[in-house]
């Protein structure tokens, strides 16, 4: 892939998932049904739901691996990609790249969680979890950070004029 | 000394640097960019990494086959292996979440682990066998999409979500998953690419 190839695309996968975002927090991604209660949950009502209950330990790692990352991913991305090609920040942005790189995927936690509470999906009339549209919209903002991350290589954050005319 | 520094540039960021030997558990960084441009580890044999892939894929199919929790609700009771949570979303009609969480929980991990366990056989005993180079550069990129511990921590915070609804109890499932995502760190820790690259050169 070529690098303008490279950085167009990037800046399509986090442009779409920019939009995305607003759907995947707005829509519930689950219902869970207690004794008869239907309770459609958004991600950050399941985090509320949580901390609620008084797990705030539990909840704190949820709320920073579903929503914090996600946000704090795309921002990165954006800003990365916005000063790409000029000499602006250039260590920091690698350390960003590098740390969004480790963190990144903790956000499949949300995901993960809703496939186990799926799994009880058909118990009874009493207890049941059904997913939501919003789990579309969430799985594909992570993709579309995972991939744009993957394929703004941090050799990117590098090239200057000079190299990418000598190509 | 002198004579042992070699000029070469940066991968990542093409600064230049000088190339030279280093003593075990050094690492030699990019001044520029932070890039670690070569480790000396103190492991310098894959043994270790074919040992632990073969552990990690014995983890991952007991992982695989073990409840990792019961549920009870009302005298109802359900127990859930990993795929279960798979099938039932992709019952529900979200396939595409289902076929993300069957990649990355069960597919990416086992993948992985039978690439490492494939190149690092291939270079103990010294087998020039088919494929070997193009499934060591595979490995590299399916270790990005292996997420057990991950998928671990999720299962604690279902638990305790479950909790609310009814009673939930651990299975031996959820202490292979654990085991296994300690075996597929220590995987990637020993498994040094390095080493790889030495060893095919020597292969031909």
């Amino acid at each position: 892939m070529k690098n303008l190839t490279r950085v167009r695309l990037a800046q399509a996968l986090v442009a779409s998932g920019l939009v995305l975002y607003i759907p995947a927090n707005v829509i519930p991604v689950m219902t869970m049904t207690v004794a008869g209660d239907v309770e459609p949950l958004t991600v950050l009502g399941g985090v509320q739901e949580l901390y609620d209950s008084g797990l705030w330990p539990v909840a704190g790692i949820v709320f920073l691996a579903s929503i914090v990352v996600p946000f704090l991913k795309l921002l990165s991305l954006s800003w990365m990609l916005l000063l790409h090609g000029t000499s602006t920040l250039r260590p920091h942005r690698a350390a960003a790249h590098r740390i969004i790189h480790q963190i990144g995927t903790w956000s499949m936690i949300d995901i993960f969680l809703l496939a186990v509470l799926a799994a009880v999906g058909q118990l009874g009339i009493l207890a049941s979890v059904q997913a939501e549209p919003g789990a579309l919209f969430f799985s594909a903002v992570l993709l579309c950070t995972l991939f744009a991350a993957e394929v703004y290589e941090p050799k990117l954050i590098w090239e200057t004029e000079e190299t990418s005319a000598a190509k | 000394m002198a004579d042992d520094l070699t000029p070469n540039s940066c991968p990542t960021c093409a600064a230049g640097f000088l190339d030279r030997e280093l003593e075990v558990g050094q690492e030699l960084r990019c001044g520029r960019c932070s890039h670690v441009l070569k480790r000396e580890g103190r492991i310098r044999s894959l043994h270790p990494a074919w040992a632990f892939a073969t552990t990690g894929l014995i983890l991952a199919a007991l992982a695989n086959s073990y409840p990792v929790m019961t549920f009870d609700v009302a005298g109802n009771t359900q127990s859930n292996l990993i795929i279960t949570g798979v099938l039932s979303l992709g019952a529900q009609g979200y396939w595409p979440v289902a076929v993300l969480v069957f990649f990355c929980a069960i597919a990416a991990p086992v993948l992985h682990l039978l690439s490492v366990w494939y190149v690092s056989a291939a270079c103990c005993l010294g087998q020039r066998w088919p494929m070997v180079r193009q499934i060591a550069h595979a490995s590299e990129r399916i270790e990005a999409w292996s997420l057990v511990p991950v998928f671990a921590v999720a299962c604690v915070v279902a638990v305790v979500k479950l909790d609310m609804l009814g009673s939930v109890q651990w299975d031996l499932g959820i202490f292979w998953i654990a085991l296994l995502s300690v075996c597929t760190f220590v995987v990637s820790q020993t498994f040094d690419r390095a080493i790889v690259a030495r060893r095919l050169e020597e292969l031909g």
